[in-house]
């Protein structure tokens, strides 16, 4: 990792000092309402002690702050300089304590699905909830459900999926059944971008915006998930369930990261130093039409 | 002598007249100019009641609310030390409206006025708006019983003008950005502001229960008064009280259909501008058919199938009807045959064909086979007719889609431009929908608005349509642009309107007159007075509303005045003023109810922007390249092995779609192996339930 960091300098200085690893990692973390240790030194490709070094280099800046929010390792999270650096407009603030746990599922999966082959070669990108929200902004509706992610697949990419657009749900609670089907047609009817003049939101007959979606869920709420997904009809062919791997949960990673390793699994493995995805956005920085 | 002695008593009796007068009218002056503060106040009140048109009851209500203005001030004044200067608590309390008016006089000769005004306010205003109040209603009684005024032609003016300024009170106060809400907290669905009230309450702003739209209702209107606005309003305010009634438990989930039966660019305009309003009001998806989206005809069962095909076909009479039977028999052979339903028109075309039929009936019994024996030479017939439908309907009864795909339908019926097409559609669009609602498991809220139903209503009679939604719980709302559109004759006229349990609203037409029937009379008091300095004709101005109406009969009296003798007496007149509903202006709108009219100046919804740019709109009007999502399309329904499959593509069958990729093996890369019942491929089905699955089932009726 090549690190330019200066020995002092005003914390308006700008991001110099700052490699294109931290980069991309402020930029997930942005994205993501804000990361713990272990998931950091995933996305950074190194250790936790690593990923705290890098966290005192972004406090140094002032863009970044951190803290024991709940079990497990540290959390860190972009203060508004941090934001702005980035370039988005998201609000300052730390991750909900209510939230620790889904957001904590949520960067699992997107590490396991950035570590895979396919991901990287196909430079597929990632828009979070928090984009989606901050793009859909007062226009999302009250009733508007907004997904944990979306995965984008450029067309051209070398997989058979090239061109389409994945929601992306971490499902850790169960709800209802029948708030789950809903959910669920509601993401595989939808037509329209987050954000889009309301009327182009859900218009039958024009091609889904989702052509699939995939639930990760907890072992608690896959059996809702499953009747939901029966519930579906015809739709449930778009539909993909998956566990979510081990070092989602939030309680079992307690002692991660104090002795200084890597978490194991996919979530550590196979992240590119480029990784394509982290980033957040898509490579030619333009994002799907409405 | 005599004549002398009668002059002066004439003299005498007119100089006590006049004398009483002036005491009186010194009186009067008197207690005007004692009570300066709350008669100013009550002449301010009431002349803004008149300038603003309100009703008496406003003043009363801002009085009510100025009550706990001179509470606090009397309690104020009770407090002080016990036995302390100016007696007890209560006789300071009793005392303080004279102090005040005594400090008032004191302040003001001392010139601060203003500290004046504000001593004696908590007093004056109450008071004054209440005596404002009291005195507006007697003018207002004065001239609708025709004893006011001083001339016969002043309550016609006085009408005249009262409407013009309650129009424009009514105008700018739903012209305020969010002063009118489109629901209230209760459920009520805002309509607009309030112009009048006959027999109803009258509250500022109009605001209908949401069960009066669960309930029938009827509009009328002509072209360019506003109906289109008045019924997207309607429906929108429905949409929002059913999801929020769904949210919170206590309703079930909202369906409203649209028929629109006019069709053309005007009708898709409305749509769209619909599908903008509804999506503000919550509305996840509003489907416009046949344009954006197919409703099914074949998910249908296969009885209700077999008459709906039946009925889309129309049958002579007489000799004709021995076609009709073999028709419905070889119908019900090609839709009731073993291996299902068909599953699309080109489905259903390819099964009238004779071998076809023998092949799936090979191993019926007897009396099927010599059916299709008998009728195989008129198969041929059967198919060439429905072929023709099908080439005339199009595809939007093709698969796949279904009321439950979208909170809203818009269906657009080329009822001026293709009249029998239209009713074949209408016909098959109201079977579905009680289809639809009959199934099992489909209980939701539904609103079924049919514009100018007329037009196609020779298949289905709008009654019948009527007396079907009350069997199957569904509110039905008829719109027609005159009367005699509302139904094919007059005895279903007044039948529809006459079960509009939900009201009639009115908007500007010529032929008002069964409505004002359907409304009823109430009773008011008709005053006659005799007029001095003209011809001894005796005038008989009836209530303000209708007295308006004759100006030009009233005109000849005009230079008379009032005498002094007259008599009154209780006469009836229509609650709905035929004249004013002649007369409504763009956006107004009578809204007749119980025996009662409100007159409404309905708020117009501003929707979102407009759906697609002109470009994105031209895109999408071209046919759209197969989209892999898209595969979801159900593979039920067609013809099982052996037998022989669709031959003639039917028009509008979608194109075969790019199968699903699997990514199973991606995401068992990413994940590990699949959760739950492992598929055979993504894309190609509906799941299939694995031993993993029934597991979870038990184990979830385990669980408490």
């Amino acid at each position: 990792m090549t690190v330019r960091e200066r020995p002092s300098g005003p914390a308006s200085a700008g991001p110099r000092g700052l490699g294109d690893r931290d980069i991309g990692a402020m930029l997930f973390t942005a994205e993501m309402y804000g990361l713990q240790l272990d998931l950091l030194a995933a996305v950074l490709g190194g250790t936790v002690p690593r990923a705290r070094a890098a966290v005192a280099r972004w406090r140094r800046f002032g863009y970044a702050d951190a803290g024991r929010l709940g079990p497990g390792p540290s959390w860190v999270w972009l203060t508004r300089a941090g934001l702005a650096a980035c370039g988005v407009r998201y609000a300052p603030i730390p991750p909900a304590l209510s939230r620790l746990a889904h957001i904590r599922a949520v960067s699992t999966v997107r590490l396991a699905l950035a570590a895979t082959a396919g991901y990287q070669q196909a430079g597929a990108f990632w828009r979070g909830e928090r984009r989606l929200r901050a793009r859909a902004g007062t226009r999302a509706g009250l009733r508007e459900h907004l997904p944990d992610g979306e995965v984008h697949w450029p067309d051209g990419a070398p997989v058979p999926w090239a061109g389409e657009c994945w929601a992306i749900e971490a499902e850790l609670t169960r709800k209802t059944v029948t708030r789950t089907t809903a959910i669920m047609r509601e993401l595989l009817g939808r037509t329209g971008d987050y954000g889009c003049p309301a009327a182009d939101a859900a218009v039958p007959g024009r091609p889904p915006r989702h052509a699939r979606a995939l639930y990760v869920c907890s072992a608690a709420a896959r059996p809702t998930v499953l009747r939901a997904r029966e519930a579906l009809g015809p739709l449930a062919a778009r539909l993909e369930v998956r566990d979510l791997p081990p070092q989602a949960s939030l309680s079992a990673r307690t002692d991660a990261g104090r002795d200084g390793t890597p978490p194991d699994g996919p979530v550590g493995e196979g992240l590119s130093p480029q990784g394509p995805a982290l980033d957040g956005s898509p490579p030619d920085g333009r994002e799907r039409a409405c | 002598m005599l004549i002398r002695q009668y002059l002066a008593l004439l003299l005498l009796r007119a100089a006590a007249r006049a004398m009483w007068r002036l005491v009186k009218g010194a009186a009067v002056v008197a207690v005007i100019v004692a009570a300066a503060p709350v008669s100013a106040v009550a002449a301010g009140a009431a002349l803004t009641a008149w300038a603003c048109g309100w009703p008496p009851r406003r003043l009363y209500g801002a009085a009510l609310w100025c009550l706990p203005m001179p509470a606090v001030w009397l309690a104020a004044s009770g407090l002080g030390t016990p036995g302390g200067p100016g007696g007890p608590a209560w006789y300071r309390v009793a005392g303080a409206p004279y102090q005040a008016w005594l400090d008032m006089w004191r302040l003001g000769a001392s010139g601060h006025v203003a500290a004046a005004a504000v001593g004696i306010a908590p007093v004056a205003i109450p008071a004054g708006l209440l005596i404002g109040g009291l005195t507006w209603a007697v003018r207002i009684y004065q001239m609708e019983t025709g004893a006011g005024g001083l001339s016969p032609t002043s309550a016609i003016s006085f009408d005249r003008r009262q409407w013009q300024r309650q129009v424009r009170s009514a105008r700018a106060r739903i012209a305020a950005p969010g002063s009118v809400p489109l629901t209230y907290r209760n459920g009520s669905v805002v309509v607009g502001g309030t112009i009048r009230a006959v027999r109803h309450r009258a509250t500022p702003i109009t605001a209908l229960p949401y069960d009066r739209l669960r309930s029938h209702q009827v509009v009328i209107g002509t072209t360019g008064t506003g109906k289109t606005t008045l019924l997207l309003r309607l429906w929108a305010g429905f949409m929002a009280t059913a999801l929020s009634r769904q949210a919170a438990g206590t309703g079930r989930r909202p369906l409203l259909v649209v028929l629109d039966c006019k069709g053309g660019a005007d009708s898709r305009r409305i749509a769209d501008r619909a599908r903008r309003v509804l999506r503000d009001a919550g509305a996840r998806a509003t489907a416009i058919w046949p344009d954006d989206a197919n409703l099914s005809l074949w998910d249908l069962p296969p009885g209700r199938l077999t008459t709906t095909l039946l009925d889309l076909i129309e049958h002579g009479r007489g000799a004709a009807a021995y076609y009709a039977d073999v028709m419905e028999a070889i119908v019900a052979l090609a839709v009731q045959a073993p291996p299902g339903p068909p599953a699309s028109s080109a489905d259903f075309l390819a099964r009238l064909d004779a071998d076809w039929l023998a092949a799936a009936y090979a191993a019926g019994d007897a009396e099927t086979l010599a059916a299709l024996r008998s009728g195989a030479h008129l198969i041929p017939d059967v198919a060439l007719r429905f072929r023709s439908l099908w080439r005339r309907l199009g595809t939007g009864f093709e698969p796949a889609g279904s009321f439950a795909d979208a909170d809203a339908w818009y269906c657009i019926l080329e009822g001026t431009a293709e009249t029998s097409v239209a009713e074949a559609q209408a016909r098959a669009l109201v079977d579905m929908l009680a289809g639809y609602i009959s199934g099992p498991g489909r209980d939701a809220d539904v609103l079924l608005a049919v514009d100018e139903f007329s037009a196609v209503s020779r298949r289905v009679p709008i009654w019948a349509l009527y007396e079907r939604a009350r069997s199957l719980g569904l509110a039905v709302q008829v719109s027609a642009q005159s009367w005699p559109g509302l139904a094919a004759d007059e005895d279903e006229r007044y039948r529809i309107a006459a079960t509009a349990e939900g009201g009639i609203w009115l908007l500007r037409t010529p032929y008002p007159d069964p409505v004002v029937g359907l409304a009823g009379t109430r009773r008011y008091v008709d005053s006659t007075r005799r007029l001095m300095g003209s011809p001894p004709v005796t005038a008989s101005p009836t209530a303000a509303g209708q007295m308006w109406a004759v100006p030009f009969m009233a005109a000849p009296f005009s230079a008379a005045r009032w005498s002094g003798e007259g008599s009154s007496q209780v006469r009836l007149m229509p609650v709905l003023d035929p004249d004013i509903v002649r007369g409504l202006g763009v956006g107004q709108a009578a809204y007749v109810h119980q025996g009662g009219v409100t007159y409404v100046q309905v708020k117009r919804l501003v929707a979102a922007p407009a759906a697609l740019p002109r470009a994105a709109a031209r895109q999408a009007a071209a046919p759209a390249p197969p989209h892999p999502a898209a595969a979801s399309a159900p593979a039920t329904g067609g013809p099982a092995p052996g037998i022989p499959g669709p031959g003639v593509p039917a028009p509008g069958v979608p194109a075969p779609r790019r199968p699903m990729a699997d990514v199973s093996a991606f995401l068992d890369e990413a994940f590990g192996p699949a959760a739950g019942p492992r598929r055979s491929g993504s894309g190609t089905g509906r799941p299939q339930s694995g031993p993993a699955d029934r597991e979870t089932r038990t184990l979830d009726r385990e669980r408490p």
